[in-house]
């Protein structure tokens, strides 16, 4: 825009500044609405799913349940159990498994440094830490392929049975003491956000090779198998195969659904998904709708500026200024308008959100607020923000300046 | 320079409708100067405003410098206001705001005239209607006079060949009137088109020819 013709402008802007305060404020509302509707929107859904991966990735858990229909002459109400065996079992016959992990768990005493206390114990392998998302603090490790096989008597352990047992000190090297048999710990789980669970949080746990495992407890059966596919897409079928082949080795009709227990977070995740982002584009669309409200004022606004402008804009056209003249003079300055008021919605919601995100997330004691506080300023935010905009000035601004480009020369320039 | 054949203007208020020109046939030739009399309400601001090209007329047709203006659209009639008349109006319609300088420099703006040619055009306008020293003050700190003047070298940025004075000294006093009419006179004498609605005999004594309108038609 031509100097001259922009230092018009700010000088008619100047004058409307009181009258265009109020509207510059619900602009700036609408924006902080609609961004930190936006932000929260996605920082809840990246919550729910690191929260929910807190549990597991891509992870098919199976345990043993009990029939509830007869099959091949054998009655209801059997027990269904699985044992060590099916690892192999499975991993040979479905080639769509990546990962599979035996589980077995037993209630003791936990004790070190004459402190006692009473935690769930777990046997299992290495391939359980990827699946299950145990990841060791610096220092430490989880249990590998060789503690397995050796039946070594190491220990990984939560973070709140080191804080427990330890306190602050470093847990890794030192020895806790499992029903009377002393073992080493290797790692103290990181904290991480966990909303789903068995037997309590991962942070009250004490995983033990599963070979050790065994030599403290004398239960033959599994409490658990998790598995991973290959793609989570293939989550459907590999839990289909799961049911006939155990259904064909411990002779259950594939089909009863309670002979086995299957949790299968690849499909709970997907649904919960679908539900996050029906809330994400919700906020979204609450927050450009207060926008709209913003953008309103700025249409009446601009109505009422170009009647206050009739003659100025009489003159123009009689001085041989073209319609687009006249149409980019009332556009520009609603965009003037909207950029003064957004520009400091939307500093003031970027700041909002990174102080948010500085509050700390109770890891122990997991709830609203692990899910609320950590909201996103994300590029997709910004991009969504800037369309809604865009659309909102080019509609607040066209018509008025529609309305003045065809304004009538002669009584423009007769109006008082 | 201008032709009228058979121009009617008809107003339309509600279901009256009030004839403003009855088939008005006149020619103003290149380098007339001309003035426009009558009573109010004769036709003379709709006349003014046919050949100022901010109105159309009804019926027949207007040929300014050997084209038909009835059929051109908005943008074309605004490049033809633009670069072929110059406007004075009684009330100066200056833009308030805008200082002196700026307001001289509008036309040329909208012509797309760059940066130093236009500053140049704007400084010669200022030169000589005599106001150069006054190009930072707005229209409120001027005479009228001097307003006027503003917007005779506004008139006259784009050089155009035909300047369109709608009672120009009517908001004057006699001596501010009389300056104002040398310039015009001298722009006439520079070969310019003058077309000057008065109801003065001594401002319409300036000029070579005087069409007395009445009711909408010339008066015989």
């Amino acid at each position: 825009m031509n100097p001259t013709l922009l230092r018009f402008f700010l000088s008619e802007y100047r004058k409307r500044r009181k009258k265009a305060a109020l509207i510059t404020f619900a602009l700036f509302w609408g924006t902080m609405s609609i961004i930190i509707f936006l932000g929260f929107g996605q920082g809840m859904t990246t919550q729910f799913r690191t929260s929910f991966s807190g549990l597991g990735e891509d992870l098919i858990m199976i345990n043993g349940g009990q029939t509830s229909r007869t099959y091949q002459g054998l009655p209801k109400g059997r027990r269904i159990q699985i044992f060590p065996t099916d690892i192999d079992y499975l991993k040979a016959r479905i080639p769509e498994i990546d990962l599979i992990a035996p589980e077995s768990d037993n209630s003791w005493l936990v004790s070190a440094r004459r402190k006692e206390i009473n935690r769930t114990i777990h046997g299992t392998t290495a391939e359980f830490a990827s699946m299950r998302t145990q990841i060791p603090r610096p220092g430490g490790r989880f249990i590998n392929p060789d503690d397995v096989r050796d039946g070594r008597k190491v220990a990984f352990i939560g973070w709140k049975v080191a804080g427990d047992l330890f306190g602050a000190e470093n847990p890794v090297g030192q020895t806790i003491v499992i029903n009377r048999v002393p073992f080493m710990v290797i790692g103290v789980l990181e904290k991480k956000l966990q909303d789903s669970m068995y037997n309590g949080p991962d942070a009250d746990q004490v995983y033990l090779p599963f070979t050790s495992f065994g030599q403290i407890d004398s239960q033959p059966y599994l409490d658990r198998i998790h598995l991973r596919p290959r793609k989570p897409g293939d989550s459907l079928l590999v839990e289909e195969r799961v049911r006939t082949l155990l259904g064909r080795k411990y002779r259950f009709d594939p089909d009863d659904r309670y002979a086995l227990g299957i949790w299968n977070t690849i499909e709970n995740a997907k649904e919960a998904m679908v539900i996050f982002k029906g809330i994400e584009v919700f906020m979204g669309i609450m927050g450009a709708l207060t926008l709209l409200i913003g953008a309103v004022g700025v249409t009446n606004l601009m109505y009422a500026v170009v009647k206050e402008r009739t003659q100025e804009i009489g003159i123009k056209m009689a001085l041989g200024a073209k319609r687009r003249v006249i149409i980019l003079q009332i556009v520009m300055e609603t965009l003037f308008i909207f950029v003064k008021g957004t520009f400091w919605g939307f500093v003031t919601a970027f700041n909002i959100i990174q102080l948010v995100r500085r509050i700390p997330i109770n890891y122990d004691n997991f709830d609203l607020g692990g899910y609320l506080l950590r909201p996103i300023f994300s590029m997709q935010t910004l991009f969504i923000f800037l369309g809604v905009v865009g659309v909102l000035i080019f509609l607040s601004g066209i018509f008025p300046a529609l309305r003045a480009s065809r304004l009538n020369p002669i009584e423009s320039l007769r109006y008082e | 320079m201008i032709e009228f054949r058979g121009i009617k203007k008809v107003y339309q208020t509600g279901s009256q409708s009030l004839e403003a020109l009855r088939n008005l046939t006149l020619e103003i030739g290149r380098g007339e100067f001309v003035s426009i009399m009558g009573p109010s309400g004769s036709g003379k601001s709709t006349l003014m405003n046919i050949i100022g090209c901010l109105d159309t007329p009804t019926e027949g047709e207007y040929i300014l410098e050997g084209r038909n203006v009835a059929g051109l659209n908005l943008d074309q009639l605004a490049t033809i206001r633009n670069k072929t008349i110059g406007f004075v109006f009684q009330n100066f319609n200056l833009l308030p705001y805008a200082t002196a300088w700026e307001n001289v420099e509008l036309p040329l703006l909208f012509n797309g005239k760059k940066g130093r040619q236009r500053r140049e055009r704007v400084a010669e306008l200022l030169g000589e209607v005599g106001l150069l020293e006054w190009k930072e003050h707005r229209p409120s700190e001027l005479s009228g006079g001097q307003q006027q003047r503003i917007a005779l070298a506004r008139a006259l940025a784009n050089d155009p060949p035909l300047i369109l004075a709608d009672e120009p000294t009517g908001n004057l006093d006699s001596k501010s009137g009389e300056e104002i009419m040398a310039i015009l006179s001298r722009l006439w004498k520079e070969g310019r088109t003058i077309v000057m609605v008065t109801h003065d005999d001594r401002i319409s004594s300036h000029s070579e020819r005087t069409i007395r309108l009445f009711d909408g038609m010339l008066a015989v």
